[in-house]
């Protein structure tokens, strides 16, 4: 009796403390919601405020454009050309620790921002490097064979050219249209494809968000949101942006298995432009509402200088990733850079 | 002698050979260099052992129960990220726990789900209905357990012995009965505790300890090792100074302590969980429940002399184990060692009937199917199934 209970007592102190001699004694902290500072022994898991980076860098995607190559047509009309790879194997760090299968457009999720002036004309290259049929459909105005819905390519280096006059005016996303569809989207076959005014847009700090999310564990609902991608990003790395400057946001809503997602500024309101295919704002507001792939331009400039929170105002979605943080700087002189517009 | 050691070495070899061949294919299987397995997904899995709400934290005790390594990367308090500490690291082996400590304002008696995330993005929850501050190690903790584990132990079993005397007086028949209700007593008793113990594991070991067979085996290797031990007694009960009765009297205690250890455990987690009412019935249930095992701890004894010392020190063992089960089960609690303890004392109990069936049979020259042997098996489920219901 006591010989089988001191082996059951044995077994059970090995299988319940089998790591009790591998404590380690140097104290890291880490800050809560509260600004408590709590120390531990241990490791630190807090993709929310602990400064960390991962492979893709939203800082670098929030203001990266892509205006492709340009030529002119013998009447005058801008060519742009553009390549867009897509592969389906990446394993991809979509919050620190947390490895998750990706499809990509070009290697990032959301690929590459496409933007175009209305009425030039686009070649999209489009190369299937995956393991699966995928396409680009784009939103906008285009006929039907350059759809990317009826004419699947092939996996393996399958070629397609995408080609359309750019327009409407606005802010639409591409995404892949193979079924099933959704599977294609929420791996992260998207991106945001800009078509400019002919006569431009005022001068702006700009910017694009897509409000994104993640089901990592395949149980159709996400497990992590994000504006650009990687949760918590700009919220332990914020936004910089000076005073008085004018910001223009484009953002478009690529979330999917919940039906709404929403945006909300701190200490602000913006003039909001939905879709962006009007010139005249239609709201002043510091809240939209976003059904999927429902999108538009916000415009705004701080008077203040410190810090602002901009979230969903959907709470789960933010304590889940999506929400940021503008350090707006106090700068007189707003020091515009030259974009390198191809016009 | 040569002869005999080479017979000896054949035995050896003849017994070693099939073994070797054993370890050669689990080397060929699995193996360095084997590819033969080497196909199919493996899924991590991680089993949210317990959580603890204290101080403006929440702990949870997080284990590796799937077949392969894994990294834990994430906490959530409701389904909403958290930053966390993990304590050691977020790395487990196979079976390696770790514990996750979450700052947190959790309110009292709220429901709270919490969730841990891995490596591979999927999420394992625990749903805590009540929360409830654990329970630090106090003096007056401490003594308040005692006081419940002599509540619920020591007393209700001194009082169960109380009925020794009238137990004494009564015909052979009525003492056949009252052996065989004690029987009965013991056969609920010994249901009762394996299945707590399934029902433990299965709300809170992973699918990988096997719970039901960890329960069997525990079972029959506590029965064996009591069994083996038991007739040593009794067989030496003459040498020893002790009488049949005593030795067997003996047994059901330590059975009875057993389980009442069992039962302190449910009380002090029921109190450390934080669940006070459902400790009050438990409290009441068991004291009741409990005035039962004291006779049949008498009756067994009842045969011998009247022998006080003794039948305290019996008392003693059936109950004191209810006020160590307390203390376990409220400061220390861990789902593992409770389904172990339970499984012992099942086992135990096991044990303890076969040795009464076997005496009742010897004194009754060998029949079991008497009325009053069969109305007191009966009767002995039915009266626990009854104050059970109390509990």
């Amino acid at each position: 009796m006591i010989l089988l209970l001191s082996v059951t007592i044995g077994v059970s102190v090995i299988v319940v403390f089998p790591n009790s001699s591998e404590a380690q004694s140097e104290l890291k902290t880490f800050v809560t919601h509260s600004g408590e500072i709590i120390r531990t022994t241990g490791e630190i898991i807090d993709p929310l405020y602990t400064v960390s980076t991962v492979e893709f860098d939203p800082m670098e995607y929030l203001r990266e454009f892509n205006y492709g190559k340009v030529s002119k047509l013998s009447d005058g009309t801008t060519v742009r050309e553009y390549t867009i790879i897509a592969e389906d194997d990446k394993v991809m760090e979509v919050s620190p620790g947390v490895f998750y299968n990706v499809w990509t457009y070009n290697g990032t999720v959301p690929g590459p921002t496409i933007r175009a002036t209305e009425g030039d004309l686009l070649k999209i290259n489009f190369i299937n490097n995956g393991s699966k049929e995928h396409t680009i459909h784009f939103h906008g105005i285009h006929p039907a064979g350059m759809d990317g819905v009826f004419e699947a390519i092939g996996p393996g280096g399958g070629k397609f050219v995408y080609e359309f006059e750019a327009g409407p005016v606005g802010v639409h996303p591409y995404h892949c249209h193979v079924m099933p569809l959704e599977e294609h989207i929420i791996h992260g076959l998207y991106g945001v494809f800009i078509v400019d005014p002919k006569e431009g847009r005022e001068l702006a700090d700009e910017m694009v968000m897509v409000l994104n999310g993640f089901d990592t564990d395949f149980d159709t609902e996400n497990n992590f949101y994000a504006a650009n991608t990687i949760p918590f990003y700009y919220q332990h790395h914020p936004i910089q942006i000076n005073t008085n400057e004018l910001i223009r946001v484009y953002v478009v809503n690529m979330v999917e298995f919940d039906p709404i997602n929403n945006f909300h500024l701190h200490g602000n309101l913006y003039n909001y432009y939905p879709t962006g295919t009007d010139l005249v704002p239609s709201f002043y507001t510091d809240m939209i509402t976003l059904s999927q792939t429902e999108r538009g331009i916000m415009e705004f400039e701080y008077t203040y200088p410190g810090k602002y929170l901009f979230h969903a105002h959907k709470v789960e979605f933010s304590e889940k990733g999506w929400v940021g943080i503008f350090l707006v700087n106090d700068n007189v002189e707003s020091d515009e850079s030259d974009d390198e517009y191809g016009r | 002698m040569a002869v005999s050691d080479t017979s000896k070495f054949k035995v050896v070899a003849s017994g070693v050979i099939p073994f070797a061949f054993v370890v050669m294919m689990i080397l060929y299987i699995f193996g360095p260099g084997s590819d033969l397995l080497d196909f199919g997904v493996a899924l991590p899995e991680v089993t949210i052992e317990k959580v603890d709400f204290i101080d403006s934290e929440i702990q949870a005790t997080v284990r590796n129960t799937g077949p392969i390594p894994l990294q834990v990367v994430m906490a959530d308090v409701n389904d909403r990220i958290q930053p966390a500490a993990v304590e050691p690291d977020g790395f487990l082996e196979r079976y390696e726990t770790t514990l996750v400590r979450i700052p947190f304002e959790w309110n009292e008696s709220e429901p709270y789900r919490i969730g841990i995330t891995i490596d591979d993005g999927t999420r394992f929850e625990k749903e805590i209905e009540s929360a409830a501050p654990a329970l630090k190690f106090t003096p007056e903790f401490a003594i308040f357990f005692a006081i419940i584990g002599t509540y619920v132990g020591i007393i209700p079993v001194m009082i169960g012995l109380l009925w020794l005397p009238f137990i004494k007086k009564i015909s052979k028949q009525k003492y056949h009965f009252f052996l065989a209700l004690t029987a009965g007593l013991l056969l609920f008793l010994a249901i009762d505790s394996i299945e707590e113990s399934i029902e433990v594991s299965n709300e809170n070991l992973a699918n990988s300890f096997n719970g039901s067979l960890l329960v069997a085996t525990v079972v029959v290797l506590s029965f064996l090792t009591l069994y083996y031990l038991g007739n040593k007694i009794v067989t030496k009960a003459d040498s020893l100074n002790f009488s049949k009765p005593v030795a067997i009297g003996l047994m059901i205690s330590i059975g009875i302590g057993l389980h009442n250890f069992g039962e302190g455990l449910a009380i002090g987690a029921a109190v450390g969980i934080g669940s006070i009412a459902f400790s009050t019935f438990l409290i009441v249930g068991f004291a009741l429940h409990n005035t039962t095992e004291g006779i049949a701890i008498a009756a067994p004894m009842s045969r011998g002399k009247l022998m006080l010392g003794k039948l305290a020190i019996m008392g003693m063992i059936a109950g004191t184990p209810a006020i160590f089960g307390a203390w376990i089960g409220g400061f220390a609690y861990s789902p593992f060692t409770s389904v172990i303890f339970l499984a012992i004392g099942a086992g135990a109990i096991f044990q303890v009937i076969l040795v009464l069936m076997k005496w009742i049979q010897k004194e009754n020259n060998g029949n079991l199917s008497t009325l009053s042997i069969v109305s007191g098996f009966a009767i002995g489920m039915l009266v626990m199934y009854l104050t059970s219901i109390l509990v």
